[in-house]
């Protein structure tokens, strides 16, 4: 937590406004920095470090249809730019999605899981593009310099950064002094993005850049507003505090302020236009193979109330009943509240009817069925399961468990 | 400016405090974990407990080359609400421990808690029955990425006893380090004794 402050307490010392700026002009698509003293080959160096470790990392997600799909949505709405930008599909569970100087796109799993449709995920990915295509990285750093202690607090926040990254990983601060490269490179990567925090105004200009791309791509025009308004909606429910009011570390809102002014002009802009291109079956196919990894990730963020509203979302748009019904259920047996085994219960039973139904929906039935006493139905579930995966690794744990009831019944 | 002096401030008194810590030597023999239960280490480890600032209280790291590249985990006996991970933000809950736990879900609470300590992709497998010490548990095997992609191998024991959660993990690098220390984990894994049976 002291991390998160301190991190938030540099960037609060950043975010005064931009006006003092010199004016940045938009960028020529194919054009690198033709001197390597200046200023933005400065940028362009370090975000080709960041862009080095996001090769390497863990977190990439490199399957390569889920990357080329995603890339063919960018360069839809990239255009002139598309050759410009790499993509990589990060495996994180929380809705971002980056553009750097050097071209280096970041596409969050957490932003794949919670569009709707392909125009609401082209629509982030036009947004992204205009920072990209007006420098608004550039113009953060010249505001930097502006500011008198702007070296040395760029210096904390890389510091702040290693270290907030050194804690999570499980390391102290008392061996970052001997960090390996590889941590700093981890660390490096989130730090470059508290940097590249963005102004309302370079926000409201992203949105509008972002607008006028997804509507000349032939998307629907209501997208750009809606993947906002749901976002929104679901931090409005989550279990924190801090992300209800949109201050907690990984949000979007931290480094894309957002605000009923800017989700008003998007939908006043869509207002009147032809209705457009939604792709809202493309886009399932192309998320289903991940559909059970994406919520499995979520979940580990232990924020329930965000994911059974993400969750509630995408099955009121039909399709994938099994898997988002099996992970409705478990959202309620992890969170433990009142009344959440009989929630879960009845999530996994209505899972149950649909094709696509996890094999664990029967086994996890099961064992909350032990949990409350009925063996007769704990039984049936315990079968239904060995009978739909019959070379499960807990065959033996599940086998035993009917033993258990068998001999109970018996006592 | 005010905010970058206070910043700095916070992290050279974090930097003070970290230097305070020590590591202390975990010499071959019996190594007593709380009044739980006790193992024995065949070779020198080093008990890093006191540096690893996410480990919950009761929950003893040793290493043998540093964190980095090996640490075994040892739980005294984790109750009820209890974890393995030390939540450091509030956003980001921990896994704890339910003493109504299905054996999966105990394997589950590891897999999270790992997870919970940055590492990416975490998988368990060959999962199997185990003795923890006189008791029943369970055994199983981990694999997962650092952020950094490095990856990683896992092996752990667990048992419930008395409404407590016995957890023994250790994790390694795969390439060498992994390997290199599978024959001490299985024999800790073994050794363990109950204090009082």
């Amino acid at each position: 937590m002291r991390f998160a402050k301190l991190i938030a307490g540099v960037a609060l010392a950043l975010s005064a406004p931009l006006a003092s700026a010199a004016p940045v002009l938009e960028r020529q698509p194919h054009l690198r920095p033709p001197d390597a003293g200046s200023e933005e080959a400065g940028l362009w160096d370090a975000t080709d470090k960041a862009e080095r470790a996001a090769r390497a990392s863990g977190e990439l997600d490199a399957d390569p249809e889920l990357n080329a799909y995603v890339k063919h949505v960018l360069c839809r709405v990239a255009q002139e730019y598309c050759d410009d930008l790499r993509l990589y599909v990060m495996d994180r569970p929380f809705f971002n999605a980056t553009a750097a100087p050097n071209g280096y796109v970041e596409v969050w799993s957490g932003l794949l899981l919670r569009a709707r449709n392909e125009a609401e995920l082209a629509f982030v990915l036009a947004h992204e593009t205009t920072h990209f295509a007006r420098n608004h990285s550039l113009a953060a750093e010249r505001h930097l310099k502006d500011q008198a202690n702007g070296a040395m607090a760029l210096g904390l926040i890389l510091s702040a950064g290693m270290m907030a990254g050194g804690a999570y990983a499980g390391v102290s601060a008392s061996t970052i002094a001997n960090a390996n490269t590889s941590i700093i490179n981890i660390s490096y990567l989130g730090a470059v993005v508290s940097y590249f925090q963005f102004s309302r105004e370079q926000e409201a200009e992203a949105d509008q850049g972002g607008f006028d791309r997804l509507v000349a791509a032939g998307y629907d025009p209501n997208a750009a507003a809606s993947i906002w308004q749901h976002l929104i909606d679901e931090h409005g429910q989550s279990d924190f505090d801090a992300v209800r009011k949109g201050h907690a570390a990984g949000s979007i809102f931290n480094t894309h302020p957002l605000d009923g002014e800017r989700l008003s002009a998007l939908a006043a802009a869509a207002k009147g236009k032809p209705a457009g291109d939604l792709g809202v079956e493309r886009y399932r196919a192309a998320i289903r193979p991940h559909l059970t990894a994406f919520l499995r990730n979520d979940l580990l963020r232990r924020d329930f109330g965000e994911t059974l509203s993400l969750i509630d979302r995408l099955m009121a748009d039909g399709g994938d009943a099994g898997v988002l019904g099996f992970y409705r259920g478990e959202c309620f047996r992890l969170r433990r509240g009142p009344e959440d085994a009989d929630r879960a219960i009845k999530a996994y039973e209505a899972a149950t009817t649909a094709v696509d139904a996890p094999t664990e929906t029967w086994r996890e039935l099961g064992d909350l069925y032990v949990r409350q006493h009925d063996a007769t139905k704990a039984r049936v579930a315990y079968h239904a399961y060995l009978d739909r995966a019959p070379d499960a690794q807990d065959r033996w744990l599940v086998e035993s468990q009917l033993k258990k009831l068998d001999q109970s019944e018996g006592t | 400016m005010r905010n970058v002096i206070a910043a700095v401030t916070s992290a050279a008194a974090l930097l003070l405090l970290a230097g305070c810590m020590t590591v202390v030597d975990a010499p071959v023999g019996t190594y007593k974990v709380g009044e739980a239960y006790q193992v024995s280490l065949g070779r020198h480890w080093a008990d890093v407990s006191a540096i690893m600032l996410d480990r919950s209280h009761g929950v003893h790291v040793l290493s043998v080359d540093g964190p980095l590249l090996n640490r075994l985990y040892l739980s005294e006996g984790l109750g009820a609400g209890d974890s393995l991970v030390k939540s450091t933000v509030k956003e980001k809950p921990t896994p704890t421990y339910k003493t109504d736990f299905s054996p999966t879900e105990t394997v589950e609470f590891v897999a999270d808690s790992v997870a919970a300590l940055g590492y990416q992709k975490v998988e368990t497998s060959h999962l199997r029955p185990g003795r923890f010490g006189n008791e029943d548990g369970l055994r199983f095997d981990l694999v997962a990425k650092t952020t950094d992609g490095l990856d990683v191998s896992g092996s752990a024991m667990i048992a419930q006893k008395g409404g407590r959660l016995y957890v023994i993990l250790f994790l390694a690098p795969t390439e060498h380090f992994f390997g290199d220390a599978a024959p001490e984990i299985d024999a800790i894994m073994n050794s363990v004794q109950f204090h009082g049976v």
